[in-house]
């Protein structure tokens, strides 16, 4: 997937070497699983194996010595490729949530399905407390921000999904009882 | 809250709520020449030799004048009121607005009736020293020292003070008891809507009115009555004939609406009738001072009738004793007498204008403050052709009834205390009694009964010229509908 | 420590449709409490009778210990200026009146003089950000402008409650996240407890706790279930 891509990204900005790399990525996106050391020089090794990037130099700055890399030609050609493709809107419904909540509504008995709704309910709520404060901290970094927004926006829509869910079922239920 | 606080919540005012102001401003201005001229006129004291005009000169005549001059104020009084509602939505919203902020609804009716006084003040004010430089300006004593105007009195001073108070005090209570009907929530203003549709009742208004001005007619002579009895009498009838018209206005609108709606076809009878059902008292308020003024009229044309009947009863009456000079009653100059009623007349015309100009100002009103739904109704495209001609409709229907029902009853006002004078009543008696010897008499009408008429003519002249005057006036309200009717209307909040 | 406002089973009715049909909340001092619920939940009708804007058909409403429920009109006003703000979602402030004016008003109602008013709702304006807009009308500004002219005004008195009603509601979602950020950091600075009326989860994820209504009840589920219809 796309941790190749989002390291051709920052490298796109200039050379930086695989330390520099693992920061940036950490610091841009925050809320995703931050990256491993050995996971960056993995990738690395293998774009320049594909020839996206190359050494362009080492320093030793008091430390160990470090190999910096920057794009090739055919690397910031593969980005704007990457870039350029449309990601498929959401083709398959994947989500956790999702099929629990169709399996509670339509299958588990009332009792379980509820218990079950309400805690879900509420820790979307608090998860979407937790990051609205985040992101007003004073000094809340852009990334921290525009991860919160993706989160918050997705939580959101979860619960809206399922409001209207249990509305529509709620409703179908009597069409078929009456 | 401070004063200042007050006068600044007061005239914060968009140009609606200036027009507003002037209008008001203009018409406490009027109001106030008008009754500071009536001062004037009943400060002059006994038989006044110094000036031309014999209206001016005898006691007697003065409290007709100034009578008149009063009655000319009474539909500028009504003008004043009709434009306290003008703007009222933009109002309507800034007194929710401020009650929101916190204030308590006393405050926020303080400020809306602060307006009110402070532009019936300025125009009060303005009109004192109007009529105090205008006395001035036209105090021309002619050769003998006779002046043509009482421009030599002033009434005292505590009496001026009254007069340029009574209108903002007039308007502010106007005001206040207007503001009674709505209640001002933060929320927005609710107008209390009286759900039940209005009953004939004002007819018995009207009847119980006839009743009381015939009394001193019928049973005078029996009773003995002063002069003053007569008046009052006279006087709460004649109000409460007018009070029973324009009330029952609101019933003849309902009325009219309900026909309209069962019996119309097509979307102009269907919008008219509607508008008429909801709301039937816009047509009390605003033809209030209109039809107030067509009452006044037809009494006063009946009256010319009476003074037309006498006139030719004397001259019967003298013909046949074959006096030729002066002879009985007072018609060496009947157009003396039919010149205060022309007098008359002409406040009735001048008044019939200032009312005209108030359902002007009403109608505007009521089309600004419906102008969402006129802009929508254009929107989903009805003509405004549509639209002119239910305004037009819902104008006219009440008011024609209502203009034959006020010409009616001021003519029969008059009727009551005179519709025919018999002359030669010993001739008949004698032909009556059988015995013959009846002295034939000397003049033709000799042993008639000589009727009142109805003046037909002059009535229909008046009604015409107040249905002219509204369709003037409902013709620049159609020019506010135009305007109102932009779809620009349905973005303004 | 008993809660600074409270209503206990508040009920309130339009005509013959009811609009609360007993709800018991209770807010602390300087605590955001969301109320939210579908649109015709009664979550409006609720603010305005915590507010004093409406009086509940039954039921009390106590502030400080007392029921202001049983207050006149005009004592529940002068309420509204002095220990209450009010914040709408729109048309709240005076059209005629300039910002500073609008900000000052609540201040001149309860008496103060008109330069010391302006001078404490500039310093209102300032603080949420619109300062260089004091002199113009509301209807020369933006809708996020007015709404921080509103919160402004809202605050000028100092409340110790603040009730806002959809105060974003009609903003996109970065203006209204700015404003919203404006009140709730504000408030919170000043100690102020908020009553948040709104339909959206993620503005009541600005508050402390949530509420949520369903036909004129409260809904301990927040989803409808098991609500007796």
């Amino acid at each position: 997937m796309s941790t190749a891509h989002v390291l051709l990204g920052l490298l796109a900005g200039g050379p930086r070497h695989g330390y520099d790399l693992k920061r940036a990525h950490d610091e841009r996106l925050p809320r995703a699983k931050p990256l491993a050391f050995g996971q960056v020089y993995a990738t690395l090794g293998r774009l320049e194996r594909d020839g996206y990037v190359t050494e362009s130099g080492q320093d030793r700055d008091g430390g160990p010595d470090r190999t910096s890399y920057e794009l090739t030609e055919d690397g910031r050609q593969h980005l704007d490729t990457w870039l350029s493709a449309v990601e498929p809107p959401a083709p398959y419904v994947t989500s956790e949530i999702f099929s629990k909540v169709v399996v509670a509504l339509l299958a588990a008995d009332a009792e379980r399905a509820r218990d079950y709704l309400v805690a879900q309910r509420s820790a979307h709520m608090s998860r979407m407390r937790e990051l609205t404060t985040a992101k007003s901290t004073p000094g809340a970094s852009i990334g921290d921000v525009l991860a919160a927004d993706y989160a918050i926006g997705h939580l959101e829509a979860d619960l809206n999904w399922l409001q209207t869910t249990l509305t529509r079922v709620a409703a179908f239920s009597k069409e078929v009882t009456n | 809250m401070r004063p200042t606080t007050l006068v600044r919540l007061a005239v914060a005012g968009s140009r609606t709520d200036r027009l507003r102001t002037v209008l008001t401003a203009l018409s406490a201005l009027l109001a106030t020449v008008a009754m500071l001229c009536a001062a004037t006129v009943l400060s002059i004291t006994d038989y006044a030799e110094r000036y031309t005009n014999p209206l001016l000169i005898e006691p007697g005549l003065r409290p007709g004048v100034a009578a008149t001059l009063i009655l000319v104020s009474l539909p500028v009084l009504a003008l004043a009121g009709q434009c306290i509602r003008l703007g009222a939505p933009a109002r309507d919203r800034r007194l929710a607005a401020i009650r929101l902020a916190g204030a308590t609804p006393g405050e926020s009716v303080l400020i809306a009736t602060a307006e009110t006084v402070v532009a019936g003040l300025l125009g009060s004010g303005t009109g004192l020293v109007a009529f105090l430089v205008a006395r001035r300006l036209l105090d021309r004593p002619d050769l003998y020292g006779q002046r043509v105007l009482p421009t030599d009195v002033l009434p005292p001073v505590p009496v001026l003070v009254v007069l340029v108070l009574l209108v903002p005090v007039l308007a502010g209570v106007i005001g206040a008891v207007l503001m009674r009907q709505v209640i001002i929530t933060p929320l927005g203003v609710v107008r209390r809507v009286r759900t039940r549709g209005p009953r004939p009742w004002p007819g018995l208004l009207i009847a119980a009115g006839i009743g009381l001005f015939a009394v001193p007619g019928q049973l005078g002579e029996q009773w003995n009555m002063s002069k003053n009895t007569v008046y009052a009498f006279l006087g709460s009838g004649a109000v409460l004939t007018m009070a029973g018209v324009v009330l029952g206005t609101a019933w003849i609108s309902y009325a009219a609406g309900v026909l309209l709606r069962r019996y119309g076809r097509g979307p102009v009878t269907l919008l008219a009738g509607q508008r008429l059902i909801t709301d039937p008292w816009n047509g009390s308020r605003t033809m209030a001072g209109l039809l107030t003024a067509v009452i006044a009229g037809a009494v006063a044309l009946a009256y010319r009738e009476l003074l037309a009947t006498e006139f030719r009863y004397y001259d019967v009456y003298n013909a046949m004793m074959g006096w030729t000079d002066g002879g009985m009653g007072a018609p060496d100059e009947p157009e003396f007498y039919y010149g205060a009623v022309r007098l008359v007349m002409v406040a009735v015309a001048l008044a019939s204008v200032v009312a005209a100009a108030g359902v002007l100002v009403a109608l505007a009103e009521s089309i600004v403050a419906r102008r969402r739904t006129y802009a929508a109704l254009t929107a989903t495209g009805v003509p405004r052709r549509t639209l002119s001609a239910a305004v037009l409709l819902q104008t006219l229907t009440p008011l024609i009834p209502a203009l034959l029902l006020g010409l009616a009853a001021g003519d029969a006002l008059v009727r009551l205390i005179l519709s025919e004078k018999p002359v030669g009543n010993e001739f008949r008696e004698c032909v009556a009694a059988g015995g013959g010897g009846c002295e034939a008499p000397l003049h033709p009408e000799m042993a008639t009964v000589l009727h009142v008429p109805i003046p037909w003519g002059n009535l229909a002249l008046l009604g015409g010229g107040a249905l002219l005057a509204v369709l003037v006036a409902v013709g620049a309200g159609l020019l506010v509908l135009r305007a109102s009717t932009d779809l620009e209307e349905l973005r303004a909040s | 420590m008993s809660a600074l406002l409270s209503g206990t089973s508040i009920v309130r009715n339009y005509g013959a449709t009811p609009a609360l049909r007993g709800v018991d909340l209770t807010v602390d001092e300087g605590e955001i409490v969301a109320v939210t619920g579908p649109s015709g939940c009664g979550k409006s009708t609720l603010l305005h009778c915590l507010a004093g804007i409406l009086r509940p058909d039954a039921g009390t409403v106590t502030y400080r210990e007392q029921n202001i429920g049983l207050w006149s009109e005009a004592a529940r006003s002068r309420l509204r200026r002095t220990e209450f703000g009010v914040l709408f979602q729109f048309g709240q402030l005076v059209p005629e009146l300039t910002a500073v004016e609008n900000v000052a008003l609540p201040l001149l109602l309860a008496g103060s003089g008109r330069r010391e008013a302006r001078g404490v709702a500039a310093e209102w304006l300032d603080r949420l950000g619109v300062a260089d807009l004091a002199e113009q009308r509301p209807g020369t500004m933006s809708g996020g402008q007015q709404q921080r002219c509103a919160t402004a005004r809202a605050l000028v008195t100092q409340p110790r409650v603040l009730f806002a009603d959809e105060p974003t509601g009609a903003l996109d979602v970065l203006t209204g996240e700015q404003v919203l950020g404006e009140i709730v950091r504000v408030a919170r600075e000043h100690g102020t407890a908020v009553v948040l009326v709104t339909h959206a989860s993620s503005v009541a994820a600005y508050a402390d706790r949530e509420i949520v209504l369903r036909d004129g009840v409260l809904d301990p589920t927040g989803l409808g279930l098991g609500v007796a219809r």
